[in-house]
């Protein structure tokens, strides 16, 4: 997703990481009990992840996370007005650099005087799943983080 | 939402079904195409105060991710 980012930042598209509660909390990473705490690990992501895009936090009760669907990893895209244009329950760059690029030729299209009507489409898209690099996070949250997502599937 | 027993349910400290499914409410998110509802933010390296209508206002479009560490 970082590399999303810088493709298309000269395109004015902006991107943030929205810090939300901990999903798989651990011995290492235990659930947020401070707006203190949600800004140390909110550090650790920008360090160890290496995520470059500006980090916000939401509110210690997830007032912004739980009002979009409260999903642990999803992206939503907004145009300029504040309209939510594309949202999917779960982050994929490879979906997001299509959707982008997309709109952005819709942005060409209406320069070039095109009249164009929103409509809605749902389609499923396909997402890598790397399981090894998936239980590395979890091993880096806490051993009790790797015990309980077994446990739960 | 306020009151300690919610902000820890949010926090769950478990990863366990009762905890998580109960937050998983993507149906119930905002409408594609209608005004998104707007939030406080907080810059991470800063401490600022911010809000996601400053955030998307800001660029022709803008990616969100939500996520955390874990």
């Amino acid at each position: 997703m970082n590399g999303i980012a810088d493709k298309y930042a000269a395109d004015n598209v902006g991107s943030i990481f929205l810090y939300t509660n901990e999903a798989h909390p651990g011995e290492i990473m235990p659930p947020l009990l401070s707006m203190e705490q949600k800004f140390e690990h909110a550090l650790k992501l920008r360090d160890i992840y290496g995520v470059t895009r500006p980090i916000m936090l939401d509110s210690l009760d997830g007032a912004c996370h739980r009002r979009y669907g409260s999903m642990p990893n999803m992206t939503w895209i907004f145009n300029r007005s504040g309209i939510p244009i594309y949202k999917s329950d779960w982050s994929d760059a490879n979906s997001v650099d299509n959707a982008i690029a997309y709109y952005l030729d819709v942005a060409t299209r209406r320069r070039n005087k095109e009249r164009l009507a929103p409509f809605k489409v749902e389609r499923l898209d396909y997402r890598n799943q790397d399981q090894e690099q998936f239980y590395a996070g979890l091993a880096r949250n806490g051993p009790r983080a790797v015990t309980e997502f077994r446990d739960a599937f | 939402m306020t009151d300690q027993t919610d902000l820890e349910k949010y926090n769950y400290d478990k990863f366990v079904p009762e905890n998580f499914m109960p937050w998983m409410r993507f149906d119930e998110s905002p409408n594609l195409g209608e005004q998104a509802p707007d939030f406080p933010l907080w810059h991470a390296e800063t401490g600022e105060e911010t809000s996601l209508s400053a955030i998307w206002s800001a660029n022709l479009y803008t990616i969100v991710e939500f996520g955390s560490f874990t």
